[in-house]
């Protein structure tokens, strides 16, 4: 059971005679709450595509929707929350499937096997009644017909791939005896542990102080780049994106309103919300105020009309800005964006020079 | 450092103790906060920083006496703060406030923002009825809520109003110094920005005082007049904030500043990727405390613990840096010769991090 595949720098191709197509590839997707209050449409009408192993951000602030996007993946959706429409194409070997549709029996082979899931809070996603050994060894006999002592040696092997200290010992060890940096290495060993093609992150590195959180991002760069895993990296903090991915969303209210490759939209943000969110942030000693972005985040239930971030804008001006939905345009190549003044708008790079050293 | 600080720490330790077994018999004790010292001028801010378990919490709680200290000094605008009782210690405590991490678990969801604001006026018995009323107002109207907010309740507000009112709670009070807890780790980004515009302002406006607690190091650049960086119970690093961020000493400090994710990448720097996990407060290693996740240690930081070396008010507690000090030249010398140990003597042991 061979953990590498092959170290090439560039993501697996599986037919070489083929455009490079895309991994992952959801279209439109729209995900609904049914509550007694009314529709409460979290995400709204979101695509994103990822291709094998490369790496994109989906970045935004509490309540944007992109945990629910991550969850509509993999159709672990709470009720009242409805898949409304939308396809999530999922590739593998040459054939597509469409996990909106799947039925649940393969879908349960998609989970865990395909593709790779890591949450937030390492503490309350271990059962603190089994030995790590024993939960990634279930891991494992959930998606292979493997005996007993060939999954513990894959669970061994796994703990030694996310670079556990003395992992033979902590294979018999429960999740209390480990810090929170070590148990987000075991989330990440069973995320890995049927070779997925893509694995999702929901925040894995928030619960953790930051240099436990430098280190976890190293191993999932490198992991990337010895596994040709692709990665879908949910978080709300832009420094982390900066570091690890190829390509960066950002949701506002349900939609995307900026899609670029990293370095682009770093270098050029377009959409007046993303200048915001990187001007926000503290940078370098005190000089004046901080800016912000006014007013809050609207709940789901009152998402403005139009733009949903013309309440909060300083460039809406228009009527257009709460009449119309403005559309997802590419700007340069690979760069989207939702804002009809994306072209006016060219704010200078927002500094993010600290004077540390 | 004006003469008659309004905050004076010495030598603070607070220890938990461990008790095991039927009769509940102490084994050990978790040194939390293990001879901590620093003070604050009225009107200034000491940014506090660390990692979880580093006892950065525990010193704010030491000073209020919300967890009453084993051993040292807490002086509060010349008076003993750890030998007060009763009706002394209440009237210190409407000095001295508090505002707390979380702005869902700090706010009763019972009790109207009315009842919230008005309680700690009840407790001190401060003012009647409609001083009370104005007072609360006036708390609500700096912090940026309208008076329509008293009538009510948290579960009303959003996570950002929820921390406005927790810093109108305390100033309805008067007070003079406040402990900020991580007053803004649980926001979003946009939000942060304006409740640390607000907290800035207040501070200017009423002449508060701040102990700033914060892992986040960018805020406390922007908060803060002067640093200490804490680790295992003690503070291995304190100066201006303007120093500790240009000419950072402590391998500690140099670490934690290499771990945050920047944007830019012109100043994203050589990761230095600390190898495990901080050790346990109840078994602090022996010497320097941060010498077994250390790239630099060397013999005797694993059998003494290094005192203070102090240049230009620069205060560091590291062997390699009291040596690199001692060889002459400016500190930003020695700051940058350490800082050269860190990234070439880690490489062999440490994967230097960064871009994908």
């Amino acid at each position: 059971m061979l953990v590498e595949r092959s170290p090439t720098p560039s993501p697996p191709q599986l037919f070489t005679n083929v455009p490079p197509m895309p991994l992952l590839d959801i279209q439109n997707l729209v995900t609904a709450f049914h509550t007694p209050a009314g529709r409460v449409p979290a995400v709204d009408g979101v695509s994103l595509s990822i291709e094998p192993g490369k790496t994109l951000g989906l970045v935004g602030e509490s309540g944007c929707g992109k945990s629910v996007t991550a969850m509509s993946i993999l159709r672990l959706v709470a009720a009242p929350g409805v898949i409304e429409s939308g396809r999530i194409l999922l590739s593998h070997d040459g054939h597509t499937d469409d996990l909106v549709t799947l039925p649940e029996r393969e879908l349960r082979r998609v989970r865990g096997g395909r593709i790779g899931m890591i949450f937030q809070e390492p503490m309350t996603s271990l059962n603190p009644v089994f030995t790590i050994g024993e939960q990634i060894a279930e891991a494992v006999r959930l998606h292979r017909d493997v005996a007993p002592a060939v999954a513990r040696a894959r669970a061994l092997e796994l703990l030694r791939l996310v670079r556990l200290a003395d992992p033979e010992r902590r294979l018999d060890e429960y999740p209390h005896q480990f810090s929170g940096g070590m148990r987000q290495r075991v989330m990440i060993a069973m995320a890995l542990a049927c070779e997925p093609d893509l694995v999702i992150a929901d925040e894995p590195t928030t619960a953790l102080d930051v240099t436990i959180q430098a280190q976890i991002l190293e191993l999932l760069a490198d992991l990337r780049r010895r596994l040709g895993t692709a990665l879908l990296l949910i978080t709300h903090d832009l420094g982390v994106v900066a570091e690890t991915c190829d390509d960066v969303a950002v949701m506002y209210a349900g939609r995307i309103v900026e899609q670029a490759p990293a370095a682009e939209l770093f270098a050029n943000p377009r959409h007046p919300y993303t200048i915001g969110l990187l001007a926000a942030r503290p940078s370098g000693r005190r000089s004046g105020p901080l800016t912000t972005i006014p007013g809050m985040v609207p709940a789901p239930r009152e998402f403005p009309s139009g733009c949903r971030f013309h309440p909060r804008c300083s460039v809406a001006r228009l009527p257009d800005c709460t009449s119309h939905l403005p559309a997802l345009v590419e700007i340069a190549p690979g760069h989207l964006v939702r804002c009809p003044f994306a072209d006016t708008v060219g704010a200078p790079r927002p500094s993010t020079a600290g004077s540390v050293p | 450092m004006s003469p008659t600080p309004l905050l004076d720490v010495a030598g603070l330790e607070t220890h938990f103790p461990v008790r095991k077994g039927l009769l509940r018999r102490q084994v050990g004790s978790v040194r939390a906060v293990d001879g901590v010292s620093f003070s604050i001028a009225k009107g200034r801010t000491l940014g506090l920083v660390g990692e979880s378990g580093c006892g950065k919490t525990t010193v704010g709680r030491s000073v209020l006496r919300l967890v009453e200290p084993t051993a040292g000094a807490v002086r509060f605008a010349g008076a003993d703060v750890r030998a007060m009782h009763g009706a002394a210690l209440a009237a210190l405590r409407r000095r001295m406030q508090i505002v707390f991490q979380d702005p869902y678990g700090s706010l009763n969801p019972r009790m109207t923002i009315r009842a919230i604001l008005e309680e700690g006026l009840v407790i001190h018995r401060l003012g009647a009825a409609d001083e009370r009323l104005a007072r609360m107002r006036s708390a609500l109207e700096r912090t940026g809520l309208a008076a329509s907010a008293l009538e009510r309740y948290p579960h009303e507000f959003s996570g950002g109003q929820r921390q406005r009112i927790a810093i109108a709670r305390a100033l309805v009070l008067e007070p003079e110094f406040l402990v900020l807890d991580e007053p803004v780790s649980a926001l979003d980004v946009s939000i942060q920005a304006q409740v640390v515009n607000l907290l800035v302002d207040l501070r200017e406006q009423l002449g508060l005082t701040y102990l700033f607690i914060s892992h986040d190091l960018s805020v406390v650049e922007h908060v803060a007049d002067e640093v200490a960086v804490m680790y295992l119970g003690r503070i291995v690093e304190h100066a201006t904030a303007d120093a500790l961020y240009r000419v950072p000493l402590h391998p500690y400090t140099l670490a934690l500043f290499s771990a945050v994710p920047r944007i830019d990448p012109a100043h994203r720097r050589r990761r230095i990727v600390l190898t495990g996990d901080v050790p346990s407060p109840a078994r602090p290693p022996a010497g320097c405390r941060f010498h077994p996740r250390c790239p630099l240690a060397e013999s005797v930081c694993r059998s003494v613990d290094p005192p203070a070396t102090v240049v230009e008010g620069h205060r560091v507690h590291c062997h390699v840096a009291a040596r690199e000090l001692d060889r002459g030249g400016t500190a930003a010398a020695a700051a940058r010769r350490i800082a050269e140990m860190m990234t070439a003597g880690a490489a062999d042991k440490i994967v230097t991090g960064g871009g994908a």
